[in-house]
């Protein structure tokens, strides 16, 4: 008995023993500035998306010795865990995603590592014209893996019922167009504008107001929509009142962007979406398994207020947390994953095989115009001339610090004016309000 | 026989009391050492947390403005003149108005009628816990297809039975009507749990009880109101709680549902918000704390009024 005893307490000491370092483990910050081992390091990536194809995988291992272990996790989730892991300086990952929105407040933070000195920044750059969205005081904290930027799709079949054969280059003509298709009944409601109070319904407003010839902020994060001229104020009221004036469905109050691209644009139920995702065409429209519009949506040059407006940008960028482990070899894999060989074998060039899901298109020029010249583009031509030439970020001097705190403020009183609780006035002026308190610093 | 009579005393002798055994070994640390891990990481995971979490609410913790400062009262100052936040108080109080009521009453409907065997009964528990064990999101998605205002299963099928011309929105629109909608998806989910906890209850109830009223003329009403009801009280009081923490910390349901419109923001929802968008955690750690505070008292005010100590 007295043997069971001794034997217990042992068991229970090192139980506590245990116990009380896993506590104090799991208390302790990681490493701060990490190791330059490349070969032989176990690298961990964070990102959205679903892992590249395991030989994708293997041959990097092989090539660098570097391991990579991968973690899928959804964007908010994603985002919290930056900011939990960043703000009690523990360890997260080795190379996680930049949303071209937080860039400014991730490199005000100093969450994320300059990459200027890690990678060939310079020459990146010309091939990818989106790098200048991951910019924050001079330096780069993420590089583009995925170009996504603003385009107009239309419903050329729908347009065409309705006796339109030539497409509108300007904001009105497009609203007239859009007015005929729904007197003349092809559709009930033409357009699709995300009204849900979430990110989408922003990036729609900084797109038309784009369009319209405008900006959002100034350099200092001054309103430029407060003026009932001014471009953002006219793309607010032009939002509301086609919801107001039957051109969107009124469902559309709690139809998300994604969710609205999946279940009105490809099936047919509206004939445009003003502010879509570049690559929506080749990934979604003309999937049978996800349309019923194969074939029948193309991409629009940007109506604009007198001509063609611009495209804005919102890509997902890869970078390294302050506190990775292994910085050196993040940044090995940064290159690799953003190289345009895999780029193009993402997109799903050279076979099934070699595709990463849900990739939407290469950031890289080069990448686009090797897809394009195989014709594995759809609309490849005019896709890369916009990411070119018309792609624009969406706040030229970089995203504000306080660009969530702003976004929110922008979604819930669009959504507001478009419920009908607020005007279109007020809504800006709320919207005003809180982007000269938070350039203040109030 | 006569050695075995003598041997005992001899036997006890031999035997130091247990009060000397324990003098020559110092205090019994087992059940010390055996409850040391929970305790190191309850103290340690909930606890520190808590009061760190508690502390620092008199603080400006801004990753954004640094440094951290003593601010005495100002986050409490500042969450209470915020009409986003007073808004999502008041919907919090409605999710709770709506949540509680409605998951007690069909809980205790729910446990009425499992509370007797009868085939398949075993079937009918498995298939009734499985929206609680769905993750909310998963619920939020799944409820979309239902209320989705242009091409959802309710518009479908009363537009199909002709009883609406034109699809009705219902979620985003009327507050009332986005946070009704929003809760009865949290209602489906935390309903299974209180009916278990109430069915527990009324399976202690002996049923002599009800043979008895049954004899003195009560009928199955006067005998439920009368008998079972009272003796229920304690697990009615358990499932209420759970209701309440539940509906209190809405957060998937009406973030997947409604997005950010201040229609059906929550607390938990804000706070969010304030800590993890904003990067103020300061505020967030005040926000939490008020939400700790009202759930205790909420519990407590649930507790002193429906609890009544019930023995058989």
């Amino acid at each position: 008995m007295v043997h069971m005893r001794s034997y217990a307490r042992g068991i229970a000491a090192v139980i506590a023993t245990t116990s009380l370092a896993l506590a104090t483990g799991c208390s302790t910050g990681g490493p701060s500035g990490g190791s330059d081992k490349t070969r032989g390091a176990t690298i961990t990536v964070a990102l959205g998306s679903e892992p590249p194809p395991k030989a994708s995988l293997a041959a990097f291992t092989k090539k660098t010795g570097i391991k990579v272990k991968w973690v899928t996790l959804d964007w908010d989730s994603l985002q919290t865990k930056i900011s939990a892991a960043a703000s009690s300086k523990t360890f997260f990952a080795d190379a996680t995603d930049v949303d071209w929105s937080r860039v400014g407040q991730l490199g005000k933070l100093g969450w994320f590592q300059p990459l200027n000195s890690k990678l060939k920044t310079k020459a990146m750059g010309k091939d990818m014209p989106q790098l200048t969205s991951f910019t924050s005081g001079g330096n780069v904290v993420g590089i583009p893996y995925d170009a996504s930027f603003m385009v107009t799709t239309v419903n050329k079949k729908l347009f065409g019922e309705a006796g339109i054969r030539r497409m509108p280059t300007t904001l009105a003509d497009y609203t007239k167009d859009l007015q005929a298709i729904k007197q003349k009944g092809v559709v009930k409601y033409p357009l699709n504008i995300p009204f849900a109070a979430a990110e989408g319904l922003s990036t729609y407003w900084y797109q038309t107001t784009g369009a319209m010839g405008g900006t959002i902020l100034d350099g200092k994060g001054k309103p430029q929509f407060e003026s009932p001229s001014s471009p953002g104020y006219q793309a607010a009221q032009w939002m509301v009142d086609a919801l107001k004036k039957g051109l969107v469905p009124p469902g559309n109050i709690n139809v998300s962007d994604s969710q609205g691209q999946q279940t009105l644009m490809a099936k047919g139920q509206v004939a445009s979406t003003f502010s879509d995702y570049s690559g929506n065409v080749g990934t979604l429209y003309d999937v049978p398994d996800s349309s019923s519009v194969v074939h029948q949506v193309a991409y629009l040059t940007t109506p604009g207020a007198s001509g063609t407006g611009p495209n804005l940008s919102n890509p997902d960028g890869i970078g390294i947390p302050t506190e990775a482990k292994y910085p050196a070899a993040a940044a090995k894999f940064i290159e690799w994953f953003t190289s345009a060989r895999n780029q193009v074998d993402f997109a799903g060039v050279n076979g099934p095989a070699k595709v990463l899901k849900n990739y939407n298109m290469p950031s890289r020029v080069s990448a686009l115009a090797v897809m394009t010249a195989k014709g594995k583009l759809v609309d490849g031509q005019q896709l890369t001339l916009m990411l070119k030439h018309s792609s624009r970020p969406v706040f030229p001097e970089g995203a504000p610090s306080w660009y969530p705190e702003f976004s929110r403020s922008v979604y819930t009183n669009l959504h507001a004016a478009a419920s009908g609780s607020k005007s279109v006035a007020d809504a800006v002026k709320a919207m005003a309000d809180s982007a000269n308190s938070l350039s203040s610093g109030s | 026989m006569t050695g075995t009579t003598d041997l005992r005393p001899t036997v006890r002798d031999a035997t130091p009391p247990s009060s000397d055994r324990r003098r020559r070994r110092g205090p019994d640390l087992l059940p010390y050492l055996l409850v040391t891990p929970l305790a190191v990481f309850i103290i340690g995971l909930a606890l520190v947390p808590a009061g760190l979490a508690l502390v620092q609410s008199f603080y400006r913790v801004q990753e954004l403005n640094p440094p951290v400062r003593f601010a005495g009262l100002d986050n409490f100052r500042r969450l209470f003149s915020d009409d986003a936040v007073l808004a999502s108080m008041g919907n919090t109080m409605l999710y709770v108005l709506f949540g509680v009521a409605l998951s007690t009453l069909l809980g205790i409907v729910m446990a009425m009628t499992l509370r007797h065997p009868f085939r398949g009964r075993s079937v009918l528990i498995a298939i009734m816990v499985l929206p609680w064990a769905l993750p909310g999101v998963v619920e939020g998605i799944v409820w979309t297809g239902i209320w989705d205002s242009n091409s959802g299963l309710l518009n479908s099928v009363l537009s199909s039975l002709h009883l609406i011309s034109d699809y009705h929105v219902f979620l985003g629109n009327n507050r009332l009507l986005t946070i009704l909608a929003i809760e009865l998806v949290q209602v489906w989910q935390i309903t299974p749990l209180s009916t278990l906890l109430i069915l527990a209850a009324l399976q202690n109830v002996p049923g002599d009880l009800h043979e008895a009223a049954q004899l003195d003329g009560c009928s199955p009403w006067a005998s439920f109101r009368r008998v079972t009801l009272p003796l229920i009280r304690p697990g009615i009081t358990i499932a209420m709680v759970q209701a309440l923490i539940q509906t209190l910390n809405v957060f998937d349901q009406p973030y997947v549902l409604n997005g950010s419109a201040s229609t059906g923001t929550s607390l938990t929802m804000q706070t969010y918000f304030i800590s993890f968008q904003n990067l103020d955690f300061g505020e967030g750690y005040a926000l939490s704390l008020v939400l700790t505070i009202t759930t205790l008292v909420i519990s407590l005010g649930i507790v002193k009024l429906v609890y009544r100590p019930v023995e058989f």
